[in-house]
């Protein structure tokens, strides 16, 4: 049981800590030299509340309309509906000199 | 208050808002944002969303993105202001242009978060 318990918060440990690497690089990318921890711990809580959030709200839009699976319009009404600013996203996504992170390794499935 | 409705002015444009997002949604076919997917994956099944589109995934990482961003600009714009008001007090005393590093802290971060309504306190007792 305590090993269970250990494994799922190393797991959730590393997506936190490349969450940490992202926020890290926003904030590289906007200006800032250095944050101090408690800053940068509570922009990865943000980011991972916002991630739940939509997800959650989502899934709830797409159960709303009868399907399984959820489509852009459930994605868009989740992030409109929490006031997302959405406006200039293209041109966010288009800008230079953004840093993409390394995917994690996958653990190799152990033989049996 | 602006910012609660600024989306909403987007939408107006009913012609043309659903034809660039579904325009925008076939360019991130091969886009990769600063969040690897399987990262925002986890986070999205975690809260039960499930969707075999990786295209979804990376408008959802877009977006926490630019918030993010809008934040820390925001955040940066406090240090600024308040560098520059403690600088101008200092360089009476010593002469000479300084390299400025900009340091994020909660003192710029909390005001930030406030105009997007997240309501941060920093625990007195925390070191």
């Amino acid at each position: 049981m305590s090993e269970n318990t250990e494994k799922v918060e190393s797991s959730c440990d590393a997506r936190r800590r490349i969450l940490n690497i992202a926020v890290s690089t926003v904030l590289l990318e906007t200006g800032f030299h250095a944050t101090d921890k408690m800053s940068l711990e509570t922009l990865t809580e943000i980011v991972q509340c916002f991630l739940t959030e939509v997800g959650n709200s989502a899934k709830g839009y797409c159960e709303l309309s009868g399907r399984v699976e959820p489509v852009i319009g459930d994605v868009m009404m989740a992030i409109i509906n929490m006031g997302i600013n959405l406006q200039g996203i293209e041109q966010y996504a288009a800008r230079p000199n953004r840093h993409v992170i390394q995917p994690p390794q996958q653990a190799p499935v152990p033989r049996t | 208050m602006s910012r609660m409705s600024s989306p909403s002015i987007g939408m107006d444009e009913d012609s043309g808002a659903g034809h660039a997002l579904t325009d925008f949604l076939l360019q991130l076919e091969n886009y990769s944002p600063s969040i690897p997917d399987s990262v925002v994956a986890y986070y999205l099944n975690m809260s039960g969303f499930e969707s075999q589109d990786p295209r979804l995934i990376r408008l959802i990482a877009l977006a926490s993105q630019k918030f993010l961003s809008d934040i820390a600009n925001d955040a940066l714009q406090h240090c600024k202001m308040r560098t520059s008001s403690q600088i101008n007090q200092s360089s009476k005393n010593q002469k000479g242009p300084k390299e400025k590093k900009y340091v994020m802290t909660m003192e710029d971060l909390v005001p930030a978060l406030q105009e997007y309504g997240i309501s941060a306190k920093k625990p007195h007792y925390f070191v």
